[in-house]
């Protein structure tokens, strides 16, 4: 058994429920808003948040950091975590090769401890103290702490593949309080770090953008719970319910019911009213044959996918299943290249849509606020769930 | 200038802060990390001397260690007597010092963030490790802020001493105990020389109590950026 299982459950001060993992050379990313409890997740990884009536277990790599079950809770120092801090607490006593050269093992010498702060690009700055360090080069320096913990022994030179080492790395927040560019460099840093070291690595942030970009798979974690895990761009593309949806930023959530129709096809009832049909507000969507007919549903609408033409533009290549849907343009907020819009539908004007559209695309329409223009939806844009029960 | 009496001084600063440094030490860091409910009992009790009168503090130590009582006698029998010596002397000076040499180190410990200890143990340093190797070196500035200001304040004692330790030559006679006797007596002229000298420590330790402080500050702001 490879990698990172994690599986916990407490009902102390923070209220935990994590199941998660993650396999050795994989960047998992623990995502929510603040206080949602994912660096509790991670510090309970380390071995630092050990509330007394914590269950479960956390095995790295077949071995038992704690299960709770058997008993079985090792000491900080008896897990090999490395564990970037979000403010990196370097020791500010020391100068970085010796932040560095204290977390090492017998395995390395301070010529490998050396070695590796170059490879980091710290080569000459190695004899600095933290306090002379830009906040880039004190997280590298954070980050090679946290790496000889890792590992027992340095990389071998010039290995072609990966190796694999006995612990995690887990990464608090560490791109938070470096600039954009400083960010863009240790995102790339850390890229070429996945090709020669392959342990689990667990990010915790709150930027899904961060997220999307650097993880192979996303937690949603949410009060203290995980709610769903997958691959970014499907977690995004399909949340599993209405929170996941409100939580990585899902503007057009709406409610409605879901009807089976012919085989591989439903229609999506927008509101409860039992004239969604002659309102034009049925929407053909995909059976997956996951929901039940007739259920109550939260559905999305992502505006990606959405065509935008102008009001009374005969539909030229009618495709099947989209749907028409008239709406005012309410308010056009421009941001530059991208307008940030809002639209009622004339048939159901107590719900709005929003929609980021090119401010190029709106010159070309002739339209803004208080303009009508089509929407035109299929069911490619349209993602339903069942509405979450507690 | 009255040589015996500034090496009775000079003696007991330095025996205080000796005997002091561990107990302090190991005080300080307690109060600092704790969580345990009584802590602010405990701190009044080590801030009291600061507001007693030293009689109060003089009298209660001639009633447990004089003759009169079970303690004394017993100590008395097995040949060690406390009062009017310099042992004695050194003991209630130790009690008196402590919120002086305590409150500096419990502030400079206080300010070492507890992620710089949790750093330390995720990078396998042991709860021991972590005191030697990180929390002292960040809290020295605080420790010898502590032996500064008990050296000052050791030298600047008198209602205590001269309650406990009486005014014997050689023995038990301070500097300061010194400088009444001879003010009583009329000689301005050594009374100057040693108010003078009294004057100097002081000012130096206190220079040096602030000078140490402000490094820990600075070291403290590179600990937060």
């Amino acid at each position: 058994m490879t990698g990172l299982q994690v599986q916990l459950r407490s009902a102390s001060l923070i209220r935990l429920e994590a199941e998660f993992d993650c396999g050795a050379g994989e960047l998992v990313a623990l995502v929510g808003p603040s206080g949602s409890g994912k660096t509790s997740m991670l510090r309970a990884i380390a071995g630092l948040w050990t509330p007394t009536d914590i269950q479960g277990q956390i095995r790295v790599a077949g071995q038992a950091w704690l299960d709770t079950a058997a008993g079985v809770q090792l000491s900080p120092q008896a897990r090999r975590a490395g564990l970037v801090f979000q403010h990196y607490a370097l020791f500010p006593h020391m100068t970085a090769l010796a932040n560095v050269a204290l977390a090492a093992g017998p395995g390395w010498s301070g010529a490998d401890v050396q070695t590796l702060l170059a490879r980091l690009g710290l080569a000459e700055l190695s004899q600095r103290r933290p306090s002379q360090l830009s906040g880039g080069q004190q997280q590298r320096v954070a980050l090679a702490r946290a790496l000889v913990r890792v590992m027992p022994r340095p990389i071998t030179a010039h290995a072609s593949t990966p190796e694999t080492f006995p612990g995690v790395l887990l990464l608090d927040e560490p791109f938070s309080a470096v600039d954009a560019p400083t960010r863009q460099t240790l995102y790339r840093e850390l890229a070429a770090l996945r090709q020669k070291v392959s342990v689990p690595m667990v990010l915790v942030t709150h930027d899904l953008q961060e997220a999307r970009r650097l993880a192979d798979r996303v937690v949603i974690v949410d009060a203290g719970q995980t709610l769903q895990t997958g691959e970014p761009a499907r977690v995004f593309a399909s949340p599993r319910n209405a929170r996941v949806a409100e939580l990585v930023g899902i503007q057009n959530h709406f409610e409605g019911y879901f009807f089976k129709d012919e085989p591989g096809w439903g229609r999506l009832h927008w509101t409860d009213v039992a004239s969604s049909e002659e309102l034009g507000l049925d929407l053909a969507v995909f059976d997956k044959n996951k929901i039940n007919d007739g259920t109550r549903v939260t559905w999305v609408l992502n505006g990606e996918q959405v065509d935008v033409m102008a009001d009374g533009e005969p539909d030229s290549a009618a495709q099947p299943g989209h749907t028409r849907l008239r709406c005012q343009l309410l308010e056009v907020l421009s941001l530059g290249e991208i307008s940030l819009c809002t639209l009622r539908p004339e048939a159901l004007p107590s719900q709005t849509i929003t929609l980021n559209l090119t401010s190029r695309l709106l010159r070309r329409l002739d339209v803004g606020a208080g303009s009508w223009v089509q929407l035109l939806i299929g069911p490619g844009a349209l993602h339903i769930m069942p509405v979450r029960t507690k | 200038m009255d040589w015996s009496a500034l090496h009775v001084s000079l003696t007991l600063a330095a025996l205080t802060t000796l005997a002091l440094l561990p107990v302090g030490l190991a005080l300080a860091r307690w109060l600092a990390v704790t969580a345990w409910a009584g802590r602010p009992v405990v701190e009044a009790l080590l801030l009291l001397p600061l507001l007693l009168p030293p009689t109060v503090i003089g009298f209660y130590f001639l009633v447990a260690f004089g003759q009169g009582s079970a303690l004394g006698a017993w100590l008395a029998a097995s040949g060690i007597r406390l009062v009017f010596t310099l042992e004695g002397l050194l003991l209630v000076s130790v009690l008196v010092n402590l919120p002086f040499m305590v409150q500096p180190i419990q502030r400079a410990f206080a300010a070492v963030p507890h992620s710089l200890r949790e750093a330390a143990w995720v990078s396998g340093l042991s709860s021991w490790q972590t005191f030697w190797r990180i929390e002292l070196p960040l809290a020295w500035p605080g420790l010898l802020a502590g032996m500064a200001l008990t050296v000052a304040h050791t030298l600047g004692e008198f209602g205590v001493v001269l309650m406990v330790g009486g005014n014997i030559e050689g023995e038990t006679r301070t500097l300061s105990v010194s400088l009444y006797d001879k003010v009583q007596g009329m000689d301005l002229q050594s009374a100057h020389v040693m108010a003078l000298a009294l004057v100097g420590v002081s000012l130096l330790a206190l220079t040096l109590v602030l000078a140490f402080d402000r490094v820990g500050q600075r070291g403290r702001a590179l600990q937060e950026r």
